[in-house]
This record gives structure tokens, C-alpha cells and sequence, in this order.
């Protein structure tokens, strides 16, 4: 049986001029994957910043593994159980390790665990060769399997992954697909927003398409 | 006139200890860094907040704030002069002509400085940022001190630009010091005023020193940015 990790209802999002997202309904099942296709400015990054409560919602309600969301108060508690990918991802000017320990250390976990959880993340993310360079001189794919890396090191129940494998050459673009690929055998469940014809055809991966403010299966 | 002689004899002063001139340089670094160091962690802080949070007349402050940049010293030292003077308000504290009241003035001309290069070293910060942070489950003011850590490079330039004002400053330190020997004279009000009665050597020497802390501490800074990574 599967339950309901992520639910929308009649989410909106308007701006002077324009109604971006006009109600949107969607329900993502506890550890599945899904892709979020659409045209580019359809609104698949602002969808996802609202649910990681980054951008306010306009209306609209949420619930997380059953529980009712205020989105205008969004819960630190929250916070914490979903993460956000950029499709840029930023990462801070110290080390590879503090960038991947770092949410970690905003959950307080005790530095013995953290280093070794940290480990673990650096070598599933294939950038243990990679710890002694500084973050922001690090290629764009190398950047993006941290930033995987930073996410997934903190077991979130959520993780929205914002077009990952957009703007990477090719041996890039297949390292950071291999990673998605081992998300499926972990209790987390993924939304990715891509335009990227591997992850839409990836078999265990659901079809949600956003189009004219609202998402339908595709 | 002969500028070899004095020159030598400049070095002669610093390289075998000379009392007098070393007082003078340990003036001006002692003014100027405990004007830093009290004055920075307030200024820096206004700065920061002024950049992240946004309040009615927040342009105008960030507007009125770089005027201040350019705010004349000697004006800054003729109002402590006025306020700390005997007659003044704040006479009783007997301040005027002393270390501390320099001290003061160096805090008034480098509380600007720093403000306005902190606000705009974290208004230049990524955006993504504050938000990585969020999402990564840090609250409000943790994401606060994670930009403002992000940009230290650029809060240090604030801190080295202010103490290289100060240190080289004139008008203020000779108004509200009186270029007392041996307690408020410091390296710019003793070049500015001893080199006239004669004491070439004596400038020579500290316009030397002037110009290694103003360098020193350029030099400093740009060490940690070339490893530990600007933008
Ligand atoms: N403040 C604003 N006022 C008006 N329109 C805005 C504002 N902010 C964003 N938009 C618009 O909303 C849309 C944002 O779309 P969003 O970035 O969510 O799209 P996307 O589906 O992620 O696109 P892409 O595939 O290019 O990443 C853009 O068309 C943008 O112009
Ligand atoms: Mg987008």
C-alpha cells in the first residue's frame, strides 16, 4: 500500500501581469519518482520553490505525509524534511565536505556521525578524487553530483531536483543520471523537473506535465 | 637639498629603535586598530541588516551612508573637538587631547567605510546563497551568518579599507590628539607637523612605515583570497 507523501490542492501563483500556476492538483506517492515535464516558463521551478517553501503561494493548500501545511507560515520543521535542488546549484566557498555536511549540521547531528555520513555521501556521489579542490572551481556536472550529494546525505522524505542534468556535456550529464537511477532504491521520494529524455524515460520514473498553470499526468 | 643624508639616517632612526619615532608608530596602531575593533562588529552588523532586511527609507540611508564616505575628517574632528572641549557636553569626561579621543574620531570616520562596504558586499551575494541554506534546513539568522560568511572576503576588504583610512588620517587626529609628544602624536600629524621644524628624517622614516601598513595590509588580504576562492 502506498501512501501519500505530497499533496497539492488548487495551488496558484500570479504575478501583476500574469497568472502563472491557476490551481494545481497533484499527489506524489511515499518513495516514487517522478519527472515534472512543461515548456520553459510554464512554471515547474516555481512550483517546486513553493512546495520547498522558498516562494509564497498566491492560494491554494498543501499536506505533507497527511498533515496540513500553512503556506503562508511555512514550518522550520518542514524545512527539514524536504530539500530543494537548484538547477544551478550554489555551493558555499570552504570544502566539498562542509557543503555536504552542512545540512547535517543544522540538524545537529554529532560530528562523528556526520563525518562518517559525509564519507559515504562524497563516495556515492564518485568525488572522493575531487575533496581537495575548492567547491567553485569545480565543473558544472561536478557541482551538480555534490549538490545530489548534499541533498541525499540528509534522507529527506522529499527531494526536488530542478532540471539536474540541464546545461552538462555528456559524459557529465551520464554521471548525474546514474546517481537519479540509485534514488529509486532509497525511501525517498523525487520529483524532477527536467526536460531531459532519459529521466521522462526512465521506467520507474511517473509522467506529470504542467501546462497552462496545471499539472495532468502525461 | 640633500635627500640621501636624511634618508639614511631615517632608516638609522627605525632600525635602531629610536623611542621617540617608535612611540609615534605605536600610536597610530594602536588608535587605529582598537577604532577597528570596537567600531567593526556594530558597523558591519548595521550593514548586513540594512542589505537583508528591507524598511521604509532603507534607499535613503544606504544613500545618506556613502555621502558619509566622503564626509571631510577635519569636520569630524571639529565636532569631537566641540564636544569634548571643556565647555562642551561632554567635557567632564576629560577626553580632548588624549589616545581615546582619537580613538573616537577614527571610529566615526570608519563606521561609514565599513557599513557601506559590508552592505554591499552582501547585497553582491548569490542569491541562491540564503536559499541554499534555507533549504538545507538552517533557520532565518544561521542562513544570515552563512551569506555574510560567504562573503568574508569582502567584509575583510571593509575592515582593511577603513583601518587604511584611519591610519593615514590628518585633519581629525591632529584636532581632537593636539600631536602631543610622546601620547597623541602618531605617524601623520608628526609628519604633517615636525617636518617643517626640520625633522626630515623623522617624516622619511614614517612616511616609510605609512606606506608598508597601508601596502602590509592590502597584500594580507589578497593572500587568503587567491587560495580560499573569490568568486
Ligand atoms: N515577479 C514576476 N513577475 C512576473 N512574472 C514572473 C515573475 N517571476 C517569475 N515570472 C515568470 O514566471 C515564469 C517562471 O517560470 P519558472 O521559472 O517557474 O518556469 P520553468 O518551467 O521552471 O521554466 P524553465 O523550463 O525555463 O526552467 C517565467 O515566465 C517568468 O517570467
Ligand atoms: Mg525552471
Amino acid at each position: 500500500m502506498s501512501i501519500v507523501a505530497l499533496e497539492l490542492k488548487s495551488i496558484t501563483k500570479s504575478f501583476p501581469q500574469r497568472e502563472l500556476l491557476r490551481g494545481v492538483d497533484l499527489a506524489l506517492q511515499s518513495s516514487n519518482s517522478y519527472v515534472l515535464t512543461g515548456d520553459n516558463g510554464c512554471g515547474k521551478t516555481t512550483l517546486m520553490r513553493i512546495v520547498a517553501g522558498l516562494e509564497p503561494a498566491s492560494g491554494g493548500a498543501m499536506r505533507f505525509e497527511g498533515v496540513a501545511i500553512d503556506l503562508r507560515r511555512y514550518p522550520e520543521t518542514l524545512r527539514r524534511m524536504l530539500v530543494y535542488v537548484h538547477q544551478q546549484p550554489y555551493l558555499f566557498h570552504t570544502s566539498i565536505a562542509h557543503n555536504i555536511a552542512y545540512g547535517l549540521k543544522m540538524r545537529g547531528v554529532p560530528k562523528h556521525q556526520r563525518e562518517l555520513l559525509v564519507g559515504e555521501a562524497i563516495a556515492w556521489a564518485g568525488v572522493g578524487h575531487l575533496t581537495d579542490v575548492l567547491p567553485h572551481k569545480l565543473s558544472g556536472g561536478e557541482k551538480q553530483r555534490v549538490a545530489l550529494a548534499r541533498a541525499k546525505v540528509l534522507r529527506p522524505r522529499l527531494m526536488l531536483l530542478d532540471e539536474p542534468t540541464a546545461n552538462l556535456d555528456s559524459d557529465a550529464r551520464r554521471q548525474t543520471l546514474a546517481l537519479i537511477e540509485t534514488l529509486r532504491h532509497e525511501d525517498v521520494t523525487v520529483m524532477i523537473a527536467s526536460h531531459d529524455r532519459e529521466i521522462i524515460a526512465m521506467p520507474h520514473v511517473e509522467r506529470l506535465h504542467l501546462e497552462a498553470g496545471r499539472v495532468s499526468a502525461a | 637639498m640633500d635627500l640621501l643624508e636624511p634618508t639614511r639616517y631615517a632608516f638609522y632612526l627605525l632600525f635602531t629603535g629610536d623611542p621617540a619615532l617608535w612611540r609615534i608608530i605605536f600610536t597610530s596602531l594602536y588608535c587605529s586598530l582598537a577604532a577597528i575593533a570596537l567600531i567593526a562588529p556594530p558597523a558591519v552588523a548595521l550593514g548586513f541588516l540594512i542589505a537583508i532586511v528591507s524598511f521604509p527609507g532603507r534607499r535613503a540611508l544606504v544613500v545618506f551612508s556613502q555621502a558619509l564616505l566622503s564626509f571631510p575628517t577635519v569636520v569630524v574632528g571639529l565636532v569631537i573637538y566641540m564636544l569634548l572641549s571643556r565647555q562642551g557636553p561632554l567635557g567632564f569626561l576629560k577626553l580632548l587631547f588624549t589616545p581615546e579621543a582619537i580613538i573616537i574620531g577614527y571610529m566615526v570616520i570608519a563606521f561609514p567605510v565599513l557599513v557601506v562596504f559590508t552592505l554591499s558586499a552582501v547585497q553582491g551575494a548569490d542569491p541562491r546563497v540564503h536559499e541554499t541554506a534555507r533549504s538545507l534546513g538552517a533557520r532565518r539568522l544561521r542562513a544570515a551568518w552563512t551569506t555574510l560568511f560567504e562573503v568574508r572576503f569582502g567584509v575583510m576588504a571593509a575592515v582593511v579599507n577603513s583601518f587604511g583610512r584611519v591610519v593615514s588620517e590628518v585633519g581629525c587626529a591632529i584636532m581632537v590628539g593636539g600631536n602631543i609628544a610622546g601620547l597623541t602624536r602618531n605617524i601623520p600629524t608628526a609628519i604633517a607637523l615636525e617636518t617643517s621644524k626640520g625633522e626630515f628624517a623623522q617624516g622619511i622614516a614614517l612616511g616609510f612605515v605609512l606606506i608598508v601598513l597601508a601596502l602590509g595590509v592590502n597584500v594580507a588580504l589578497s593572500v587568503p583570497q587567491g587560495e580560499g576562492g573569490m568568486k
